[in-house]
């Protein structure tokens, strides 16, 4: 009966698709959109090359050096600067063409050398794009540490190096000058290693943070920045995953209100068929848009799922909770038009509770602390997002909790059911 | 053996008693109609016997054993169709008959089988592939019907089952349950419309506030009345009363009253040309006077004191 019950309403369902397009290409669309906001397109985990340009202003050796550095293999892997004028710059960024500008100032280094004024530099950041931006920034932070750190211990030498550049660049004496502060290091190489200096942004405790440790990004593994879009659509498809299973179970709303429910009621004395059919295909339904939204979605955004098995089995495991959790809401409210309100209201809460639309370390302290960790829709998308992220999960344990809560809510639902037929429920 | 006896049934929601002590029974190859207005009662009948609603009081049996003792079997037994179109509009009939069918606990191969049948019986082979909701109202009906004979039940139920339809449409589904009771199905017929108890069915019941007022074959229903002719009077009724008349009240039943008419039968078997003499001396000024064969309205009317179609 089930597999019969099943093909009715899978032909149903094939016969009027729209509600289900329109829910499945919303979070494609959304994370799309918020994708590019946050951090531009990605062809990979990674954040990709971040395009910069660099303005001159001081015409000195300096931006000589750092124009020739631009050519290296370790800046290239992950930068891309462009060495130009202010105004083109500034149009570039204004065209979302580039994520920053970094300005040197006119005397840069001149000011640096004769230690006149602390460390300045310029950064003018591309306020469409938030991720890319930022990680400059981080840079551009550990560049002027670094800077205060060696005006700090070797300032001594600092005339002879102004004297040196200055003087039609001699050469020569930058060589010694090198060989020199060389010779300081080499002596001063027990105390470098592990070094004395090192550079981390503060964050709140608790947060996990980007962190640039000898000129190296590091991207700690929950973060938005590793794999944007891998991020948003493991949410999207959480929260969205809750809007479909509502839509799916809004169907036997209109078993009821149809009376196709009351009929089957005529021929069979338990309701339990039924709503068994109706949880298996919502739960099939669920299945198939989990993936064409991570699997088509993986492929739309060339995100590679790094454990595709496990990502499944959480994806069923989520679909039957879903399908358990909106079958109680109906036996709760079987009226279609009330229970609109309530179902798209608890659809909305579990899903930004549960921190699928954004990093639940965003949430407030109360939710974030008591709540969120107690919602299965938090369960999967942190599970997921962990498991794409490479980080440590128990999935199976996750699996197992929501299908005991999947059951649990079936159980729930069936009584209700049977305690409202029994006192003649008419929806 | 009746197919269906129904004993004192009762059912109350909150203050209202929907149904009270109903009784009747129908027998194999009987149409059996119950005649009410809306909110008579009838529907919560149909519901208790189908069991979708559990009675508060009384008995149901079926085929000679109580619903209560074997639900399932029951059910198997009967057919039930109710006032709502109970299918899916985004199949088409064909699959709406197959699929209830196989509810109805039929093989995938004798489902299909039977819908065809069915299908050609409700002529609507021609439009069986199309999805339902491109069917005309009356065609939906048919469906509707047909959704309850797969398993070819002993007893139908029909609840309603013309309302919102053309009368040419409405002639097909009359004629297509006559031909049902022809072949021995025993029927249960709810319906607001007069004209379709009178025509259709063996037996009526007049239910109205729960309660089954009178029952019989339309003649003995006619017969309440005072036999097979009434009286109609057309006259100013505004200041005189039947009550002032002397010896009116042993010579004639009032069935109603109003300011302008008054519709009364013979007590007795009398020539109705007496009858029409002692009217029409009165002590009121008779404009017209009318002789006619009692309807079901009339009944009604008699036994509720209002016309069936207020």
């Amino acid at each position: 009966m089930l597999r019969v019950l099943l093909a009715k309403d899978l032909r149903r369902a094939w016969r009027n698709p729209l509600p289900w397009v329109i829910n499945l290409i919303v979070p494609l669309a959304m994370t799309a959109l918020l994708g590019m906001v946050f951090g531009g397109h990605s062809e990979n985990d990674a954040l990709g090359h971040i395009r910069f340009a660099v303005v001159d202003e001081d015409h000195s050796l300096l931006g000589r050096v750092l124009r020739g550095a631009a050519n290296q293999e370790q800046v290239t892997e992950h930068l891309e600067p462009v060495f130009m004028d202010r105004e083109p710059a500034m149009k570039l960024v204004n065209a979302g063409k580039i994520s920053a500008v970094l300005i040197l100032q006119t005397n840069f280094l001149r000011n640096y050398l004769t230690a006149r004024q602390p460390v300045c530099l310029e950064l003018i950041k591309n306020p469409a794009e938030s991720i890319r931006p930022a990680v400059i920034e981080e840079l551009l932070g550990a560049t002027v540490a670094a800077l205060n750190v060696v005006s700090r211990n070797f300032n001594s030498d600092f005339p002879e190096w102004q004297k040196a550049i200055t003087n039609r660049e001699d050469y020569h004496q930058v060589l010694s000058l090198i060989e020199r502060e060389g010779d300081k290091i080499k002596a001063a190489r027990h105390f470098l290693n592990p070094p004395l200096v090192s550079y981390q942004k503060e964050e709140p405790a608790g947060t996990n943070s980007a962190t640039s440790q000898g000129g190296k990004l590091q991207t700690s593994p929950a973060e938005p920045g590793n794999g944007i879009f891998g991020y948003l659509l493991l949410g999207m498809s959480a929260m969205f995953l809750l809007f479909l299973g509502q839509n799916g179970m809004t169907d036997l709303h209109r078993e009821l209100q149809k009376r196709t429910f009351e009929r089957y009621r005529t021929m069979h004395q338990q309701v339990w068929p039924f709503l068994l059919g109706k949880l298996v295909f919502v739960v099939v339904m669920l299945i198939i848009c989990s993936a064409i939204l991570i699997g088509g979605g993986g492929l739309v955004f060339r995100i590679h799922w790094q454990h595709s098995l496990a990502l499944v089995a959480l994806g069923a495991g989520y679909s039957c909770f879903v399908a358990a959790f909106f079958a109680v809401l109906v036996a709760l409210v079987p009226d279609e038009r009330r229970a609109g309100v309530l179902n798209n209201l608890a659809g909305m809460v579990l899903g930004l509770a549960g921190g699928c639309a954004f990093p639940p370390q965003q949430l407030p302290t109360l939710l974030r602390e008591h709540i969120t960790t107690r919602l299965p829709s938090y369960w999967f998308a942190n599970a997921a997002r962990n498991l794409q992220s490479g980080g440590d999960v128990l999935w199976g344990i996750v699996l197992l909790k929501l299908l005991l809560c999947a059951v649990v809510l079936i159980a729930v639902a069936g009584w209700l059911f049977q305690r409202r037929f029994k006192s003649g429920l008419r929806a | 053996m009746s197919m269906l006896k129904v004993e004192r049934l009762s059912k109350t929601f909150g203050a209202i008693r929907a149904v009270d002590a109903v009784s009747f029974e129908v027998r194999p190859g009987e149409i059996y109609g119950l005649l009410g207005p809306n909110g008579a009662g009838k529907t919560t009948t149909i519901s208790m016997i189908s069991g979708l609603l559990k009675p508060d009081a009384g008995e149901v049996s079926v085929a000679g054993a109580a619903f209560s003792s074997d639900p399932q079997k029951a059910k198997r037994i009967m057919g039930v169709v109710p006032q709502e179109l109970a299918i899916y509009e985004e199949l088409s009939g064909r699959e709406n008959l197959e699929f209830w069918g196989r509810m109805a606990g039929l093989s995938s191969r004798d489902a299909k089988a039977r819908a065809v049948e069915l299908l050609a019986a409700l002529t609507l082979t021609d439009r069986a592939q199309d999805p339902v909701k491109k069917y005309s109202g009356g065609m939906k009906r048919r469906i509707n019907l047909g959704c309850a004979l797969l398993h070819r039940p002993q007893l139908l139920l029909l609840d309603e089952p013309t309302v919102g339809i053309d009368p040419q449409a409405r002639l097909n589904i009359l004629e297509f349950i006559r031909n049902l009771r022809a072949s021995g199905t025993a029927i249960l017929y709810t319906t607001h419309y007069l004209e379709e108890a009178e025509n259709l069915c063996q037996r009526i019941g007049i239910i109205d506030h729960g309660r089954l007022l009178a029952e019989g074959t339309l003649g003995e229903l006619q017969e309440r009345l005072g036999g097979d002719r009434l009286f109609a009077l057309e006259a100013d009724f505004k200041n005189t009363s039947p009550d002032a008349w002397d010896g009116f009240h042993q010579r004639f039943r009032v069935i109603q009253k109003s300011e302008k008419q008054l519709v009364v039968a013979a007590i007795g078997a009398r020539d109705p040309a007496e009858c029409l003499k002692e009217l029409l001396s009165l002590p009121v000024r008779v404009e017209n006077v009318t002789l006619k064969r009692p309807s079901l309205n009339d009944v009604f009317l008699q036994l509720t004191g209002r016309d069936l179609r207020e």
